[in-house]
């Protein structure tokens, strides 16, 4: 399970930053991209909080 | 069993507050790298960016300065931080408290927390631009001290109140929520770059067809220099670097993160810090600023630097909810380690009401937005203040021995106060302090740098008059 939250979690990611590469190029509508990353900003906070919320924090 | 005694007990027992860190505990440097990468990457990174922009840095100064400030900043860690740290594996606080006394460092504690107090109170700020996005009530200006509407001392109780709320009740969740959101949050502020500079592309006209256009770009019309907005100090290559360096000062040179480096396996894993400095000293820095500088282009009277509105203009919902969560997550071990701090000092006082407490003193605080809009000399005179004890903790530990008298001398003498220790630390200060207002404001960014020299000698010579006359009870 924890590989597939993995690599749902780097798509997300992916998701996240792509658009705004995209737009950056001239290939894509701001409005678009305001959208793709809000809906990659769900998809992460529920698939890495998933595999993410029981690692061993840092030291502090 | 005195309250201290079960105190001290109970924090060796969790986190080796009182003892060194045993070779069982030791961590690999990939816990480094993540948690300076995911720390230094918060809400108030996107007030630096702009206030640069106000500050009417030029391109040239503002690439060079951070490179070689955070290269600076980042040789720091591993030089003269985390050997000692390696060596004594102890906490700051408990190291001091060895070298000067337990109630010096009830002094030091309740200087760190008043600072972090504030920082939180600038986190909080933050956090509540992005409710007047919501809200649509006036948000305060770039030159406002005071609270400037009913709305924002409202969206900022509401805000800092919850922080102070979940600081209080579970600080290890949003700790945990911090580790999940930091990748995330470093992407959003990469992509609040590329959009800025897209943005700037589309309104200037300009051909960006290569790493030297976007060079011209930069000088042309984001980083143009200049003279700065009205109540800001100029900034050159200088001040940048020496910014860029000192904005963690209490860190690296004032030695707060002996705490975190005494849980590393090498002293060089203080490079480790690179991650925090590059990612968000820098990019999101950068990135940050051209979202200004943007808002500044389209209309040069819109002086106001609001996280909220930048990133929602920028990348939407996300890039507000990066606002609140930059904010909250930085907020909440701010108020978190303030509320340690004082909690050293009233050890009888339960944790949760301290630390609620000196959430509602963050929430007051981040109602004048003077200190969120003064970010850039705030953050100088919070290491100026802690910077001398680094210099304390440095002799003592390297050049001490080798002088002839003897490191640890509070706990050596079993006395509480240190003067030495104490003289170096306030006479540093005040010397700092004095040289600010004779010289003028833009000198508050250079005076630690002689400050640590000056606290050096004095602690080195103080000592030796200290240690002859405040003898051991077995030399005496």
């Amino acid at each position: 399970m924890r590989p597939i939250l993995q690599i749902l979690s780097l798509a997300a990611l992916i998701a996240l930053t792509v658009p705004s590469v995209f737009f950056l190029a001239g290939r894509m509508e701001l409005d678009k991209v305001k959208w793709i990353m809000l809906l990659a900003t769900i998809i992460w906070f529920v698939v890495a909080t998933g595999w993410m919320w029981k690692d061993k924090g840092a030291p502090d | 069993m005195d309250t201290q005694e079960q105190s001290q007990q109970t924090q060796a027992g969790s986190e080796f507050e009182r003892e060194p860190v045993p070779k069982s505990a030791l961590l690999g440097f990939k816990s480094f790298i993540g948690m300076y990468a995911g720390e230094h990457c918060a809400g108030t990174e996107l007030m630096i960016g702009p206030l640069f922009v106000a500050a009417g840095v030029g391109a040239f100064d503002l690439i060079m300065g951070l490179l070689l400030g955070n290269a600076l900043a980042v040789l720091s860690w591993m030089f003269l931080c985390a050997p000692i740290a390696t060596r004594s594996r102890l906490t700051l606080y408990y190291h001091l408290e060895k070298i000067c006394g337990r109630k010096l460092v009830t002094l030091y504690n309740l200087a760190n927390g008043v600072m972090f107090c504030f920082l939180a109170g600038a986190m909080v700020t933050v956090s509540a631009t992005a409710v007047g996005v919501w809200f649509k009530f006036p948000m305060p200006g770039l030159n406002d001290l005071y609270p400037n509407s009913v709305g924002w001392v409202v969206a900022v109780a509401v805000v800092g109140g919850l922080i102070a709320i979940v600081a209080a009740y579970g600080y290890q969740t949003v700790a945990k929520f911090a580790n999940v959101a930091a990748p995330w949050m470093v992407l959003v502020f990469l992509a609040f770059g590329f959009v800025g500079l897209r943005q700037f592309i589309d309104a200037t006209g300009a051909e960006v067809n290569s790493l030297g256009g976007a060079w011209q770009l930069a000088k042309d019309h984001i980083w143009k220099g200049g003279a700065p907005q009205e109540g800001q100090v100029k900034f050159t290559f200088w001040h940048v670097t020496f910014f860029a360096w000192f904005c963690n000062m209490a860190m690296h040179i004032g030695m707060s993160d002996l705490s975190v480096f005494r849980f590393a396996k090498k002293s060089w894993y203080g490079i480790a810090s690179s991650t925090g400095m590059y990612v968000g000293h820098f990019m999101a820095w950068i990135s940050a600023a051209i979202l200004y500088a943007y808002q500044l282009h389209l209309d040069p009277s819109d002086t106001d630097v609001l996280p909220g509105p930048l990133a929602f203009r920028a990348c939407g919902l996300a890039g507000l909810v990066c606002v609140i969560i930059a904010g909250w997550t930085t907020a909440n071990p701010t108020i978190y380690r303030a509320g340690l701090a004082f909690q050293a000092i009233w050890p009888k006082s339960s944790r949760f009401k301290v630390t609620l407490i000196t959430g509602a003193v963050a929430t007051v605080a981040g109602m004048f937005p003077a200190i969120a809009m003064k970010l850039l000399d705030f953050v100088a005179l919070y290491g100026m203040v802690l910077m001398p004890m680094g210099a304390v903790v440095f002799i003592d530990f390297w050049v001490i021995p080798r002088l002839g008298l003897r490191s640890s001398y509070a706990e050596l003498s079993g006395h509480s106060l240190n003067w030495a220790a104490g003289l170096a630390w306030i006479v540093t200060f005040a010397a700092c302090l004095t040289a600010v207002f004779i010289i003028g404001r833009w000198s508050l960014w250079f005076v630690s740098l002689p400050g640590w020299f000056v606290a050096a000698m004095l602690y080195m010579v103080l000592s030796r008059i200290y240690q002859n006359r405040v003898r051991p009870p077995t030399a005496a």
